[in-house]
């Protein structure tokens, strides 16, 4: 068998290019004759538009063109639908309404488009941006989920009776049945917030309508290039093929640039179109506190019943989700929510009720972890609660109620995020539990040297939270693999790259297929001229789906090297071997031949191609999962808190993870990592304060912290693997494993910490200065 | 955002109120200002023009009067639009007769904020804006000194309010101790205090 390349912890192939600036992204992008645009976006959070006059503007030296909604004629149109809600839901209420290209009638959040100037340069812009006199009557703003919902609250869509904009109910068994026969009922409130994505690149587009050659080029940091291009193509009355998008070297998605369509996407391209000239929009950082979408805001209402054992006999969850001014991502979110409350417990009757409020905020769309952080807390708060009251250790109750290894796949009967039914295709709970308490040494900790620190005045805790993550959803994903007259082989896939190692970790899969160096490959993402079959990059779905697809292709082309080798060298296939970029005899290595001398025998310049076969050695291949792969994983983590000041230091901080087969360990951890700094972020630092009248009040990086290298630990990463039955790699996603489980983390563990104090953490984001106002609360109770 | 106080000025509450019902001391006590005026019965309309550090930019507000108790108190609304983004604000200002030619003003209002305002200067909001109230009104007692003490004398004094420059140096000091990590807060911070000020001042009249 040809070398192991799955597995291996191989330098990453992008990174050179990356680390010396010659990697190209959307703001490299510059094209003759380029102009610029700067958008108007409202200050107030909802307000009737009055009156918009642009002449003076119109007048600046240098200014091309503005557009408002009015100008755009019948070209105003609102963004499509991305997710409709679940067909097989029952009595499911779904309003939709989706975001508009610019503000027609009425703003719906701060910072939503008004016009759109378009400019020699980005300074003229932004000039002519204040020349432009908006009347803008300010209404009543809807911030509070609750009081959003209440009569005679203000109406964010006024054709609506209400701001209710879903409503969802599933159950699993009978939840009232089993409280009636529970020794503990638990009932809490909890509360989770705002926070941004904060990529370190902002979202950018430059688009290029060539009048002469009738085509349309579009660089876009979008997660989803071709749904870009189809739905630009519609929306423009223009061929698929007269339209190519381009999402080149992006830094970081996170799951903000899997919307689509921002206003902006809308905007810039009818507007190149429109001019006949190239247009280029970069995204501030001012901007994307407003104008990228956000997550997290819930209100749960939760149950949990217990037996005395510590048994859970059942859970209930009415919640509300904030979606912000519109809805054009569906249920997603909370479905992710109602599908993680259960954790990865054996959970035998469950009802979840969601209600989906439209608020004057930001839109929400899943943001790494995408309601799955939300579920994990509460069920985890929920069990650190009964573990207290029940007086049994967490560790063990956890244990006792982890899905059994021979029960999986484990059905919920719920449906998911991709409606499809929940289903934990596989996995073994325990040992993935286990090994996270071997590496932070829990019983010695708790044993010995927590007893010694708390003596010594020190205020230090410990936390563990298991988690599953639903991961690698269909519908498909697609690869073509290449074989090159040079023996390199070239790789297409149509989903986006944003920082993932994509072109190392699908490199080892096709290098293990047909036996090159993982340097000799070389893949394509994102460039819907490249591939244009396909959806995107998200719910940590690239490794499973596209990587399952680019598996299968090469495979093929495995098989049709070996074939074509077998003719030339007069050898049967089952004696050959491919290695070192040769096809050879297994028992004679020097009788053999490249994989390019073999490529340019397959597609001959005289001669003829046999009836029935194709040139060249190159396949295209698809993969599509009937439901998602489940992955498992436990984080765990020691901190001290500083009783005066509540700021927090963490000493070890530990992760296992059971993601199925790892394809390359290097570029998990550096997943896991940057998952776990985000997870930090959302647990202790990260949160957006609006005011009540819809007004943000932290957007700049001053006000809004992220965490920096001095707030990071050191992160230990193991790994077990249970391969996922879903597909014929083995993998399951890690791309959110490092975010879902930190918050409920850091609230057992600082509970832990300040042991001699009353505190219960039921809220997210939390920060130092909160942390005081919670202890003082408990002490003035 | 509330905003409340207290400012004794050393004059006899008559020269106080006379003199916040001059808009043209208080444009120059006001550095910036453009305009103030009367535009009908209790509703003033002014402009201010901002400019500190990179930032320039014109504020233009609007003042109704609610309530008045001459020349003791009184309650307006009062709202600023400009490139930071918008003020909007209701306020209270009573004037004290202490004797020994002492007044003391008493003030208090709710103000809103939006726009940059909000989302960039909300840190430094509070602080600056306390700052630059005491150093507002300061520049203003200065000014009433100069009147009772030119009654006294009976002959003219002259009055010269400061620069815009020097009214930011003069508010920089009084936080003394670097509370201001940049001098980009201060456009915000002084558009906030402008309106702010445009509420308080005309309260009395």
């Amino acid at each position: 068998m040809t070398k192991k390349f799955i597995g291996k912890r191989i330098v990453r192939n992008e990174d050179p290019q990356l680390l010396t600036g010659q990697a190209l992204f959307v703001d490299d992008v510059k094209i003759p004759g380029m102009l610029h645009a700067a958008f108007l976006r409202s200050d107030y959070a909802h307000a009737r538009l009055l009156s918009i006059d642009v002449s003076k503007a119109r007048q600046r030296p240098g200014v091309v063109a503005i557009f408002t909604a009015e100008d755009m004629g019948n070209d105003w149109q609102p963004g499509p639908p991305l997710v409709s809600p679940p067909p097989t839901a029952k009595d499911v209420i779904f309003h939709s309404r989706r975001q508009v290209p610019l503000v027609k009638d009425k703003v719906r959040h701060a910072g939503e488009a008004i016009a759109v100037v378009v400019a020699e340069s980005r300074y003229i812009a932004e000039d002519a941006i204040e020349d432009i006199l908006v009347e803008l009557e300010p209404l009543e703003a809807v911030v509070d989920l609750e009081k959003g919902l209440e009569a005679g609250s203000p109406l964010v869509h006024d054709d609506l009776e209400s701001n209710l904009a879903a409503h969802l109910f599933q159950k699993k068994g009978d939840y009232e049945t089993a409280r009636d026969k529970a020794d503990l009922v638990i009932k809490r409130r909890i509360v989770l917030d705002r926070g941004a994505a904060s990529a370190m690149e902002n979202r950018g587009i430059v688009a290029n309508w060539d009048a002469k050659s009738q085509h349309l080029t579009i660089w876009d940091t979008t997660q989803a290039p071709i749904p870009i291009r189809n739905g630009t193509a519609a929306r423009l009355g223009l061929s698929e093929h007269q339209v190519r998008v381009i999402a080149p070297f992006i830094g970081g998605g996170f799951g903000p640039k899997m919307m689509m369509f921002y206003a902006e996407e809308l905007v810039i391209p009818w507007a190149s179109k429109k001019l006949s000239r190239p247009i280029k929009w970069i995204e501030d950082r001012r901007e994307n506190f407003y104008a990228t979408t956000q997550e997290r805001g819930q209100i749960h209402d939760v149950e949990i019943a217990l037996s005395e054992d510590g048994h859970i006999l059942g859970l209930k969850d009415v919640f509300l989700h904030d979606t912000g001014a519109y809805d054009p991502y569906g249920l997603t979110i909370p479905l992710n929510t109602q599908c993680h409350a259960m954790g990865g417990y054996d959970v035998k009757n469950f009802a979840t009720e969601v209600s989906v409020v439209f608020t004057n905020k930001t839109l929400v769309t899943p943001v790494r972890g995408a309601g799955r952080p939300q579920g994990i807390f509460i069920i985890e708060r929920l069990l650190d609660i009964a573990s207290k009251k029940l007086g049994i250790d967490r560790v063990e109750i956890r244990k006792r109620n982890l899905i059994p290894p021979d029960a999986f796949p484990y059905e919920h009967k719920i449906i998911d995020q991709a409606f499809a039914p929940l289903i934990l295709d596989s996995g073994n709970y325990w040992p993935v539990m286990e090994k996270a308490l071997e590496m932070i040494g829990y019983d010695k900790f708790v044993e010995e040297e927590q007893p010694r620190l708390r003596k010594e005045g020190k205020y230090v805790g410990i936390g563990i939270a298991p988690f599953i993550e639903s991961t690698g959803v269909g519908p498909y994903e697609g690869a073509r693999v290449t074989v090159e007259a040079s023996g390199k082989i070239s790789v297409a896939t149509g989903i986006g790259t944003q920082g993932q190692g994509h072109f190392t970790s699908f490199a080892q899969i096709v290098a293990e297929q047909v036996g090159v160096d993982v340097e000799d490959v070389r893949i394509v993402t994102g460039d819907t001229t490249e591939f244009h079959w396909g959806t995107g990059t998200f719910a940590s779905r690239g490794a499973v789906v596209a990587g399952n697809a680019i598996h299968a292709a090469s495979s093929i082309v495995r098989k049709k090297i070996l074939e074509l080798a077998s003719k030339v060298l007069e050898t049967p296939v089952d004696e050959l071997e491919l290695e070192d970029g040769l096809a050879r005899v297994a028992d004679i290595p020097n009788k053999s031949i490249s994989l390019g001398e073999l490529a340019v025998l397959a597609n001959p310049l005289r001669g003829a191609v046999q009836p029935g076969t194709e040139p060249g050695l190159e396949a295209t291949a698809y993969f599509g999962p009937n439901y998602g792969a489940t992955a498992f994983g436990t984080h765990a983590m020691i901190l001290e808190v500083d009783p005066e000041t509540m700021m927090i230091k963490i000493k070890r901080y530990v992760t296992v993870e059971d993601c199925g087969t790892v394809l390359n360990p290097l570029i998990l951890e550096g997943q896991i990592h940057g998952g776990v700094s985000m997870g930090i972020g959302n647990a202790y630092y990260e949160k957006l304060h609006f005011d009540e009248n819809g007004q943000l009040l932290n957007a700049s990086f001053a006000d809004y912290l992220i965490p920096s290298a001095t707030e990071m630990p050191r992160i230990e990463v193991g790994h077990i693997e249970t391969r996922s039955s879903l597909n014929e790699l083995g993998t399951k996603g890690v791309g959110e494993a490092g975010t879902i489980p930190v918050p409920a983390l850091f609230a057992q563990a600082i509970e832990n910490a300040l042991y001699n104090q009353k505190l219960e953490i039921l809220e997210m984001p939390l920060s130092p200065n909160r942390l005081f106002e919670l202890l003082n609360e408990e002490k003035s109770q | 955002m509330k905003i409340e106080g207290e400012y004794t000025f050393d004059g006899p509450r008559e020269d106080v109120w006379k003199l916040v019902r001059d808009p043209e001391v208080l444009a120059t006590c006001l550095p910036g200002t453009q305009s103030l005026h009367l535009v009908r019965e209790n509703e003033y309309e002014g402009e201010v023009n901002v400019h500190i550090g990179p930032i320039a930019g014109v504020f233009s507000g609007q003042l109704v009067k609610l309530w008045l108790l001459i020349p003791e108190s009184c309650t307006l609304t009062g709202e600023g639009k400009g490139k930071p983004g918008f003020v909007n604000g209701t306020g209270n200002v009573r004037l004290l007769d202490q004797g020994d030619n002492k007044t003391l003003m008493t003030y208090a209002g709710e103000v809103q904020i939006g726009g940059r305002l909000a989302s960039v200067g909300q840190r430094m909001i509070d602080t600056v804006s306390k700052s630059m109230i005491r150093q507002g009104l300061s520049t203003l007692n200065d000014a009433i000194k100069a009147r009772v003490a030119a009654r006294a004398d009976a002959k003219e004094v002259e009055y010269t309010p400061p620069s815009e420059t020097e009214f930011a140096a003069a508010v920089a000091k009084d936080m003394a101790g670097g509370l201001l990590s940049s001098k980009r807060f201060w456009w915000l911070a002084l558009a906030v205090i402008t309106v702010i000020l445009v509420v308080v001042w005309l309260n009395v009249r």
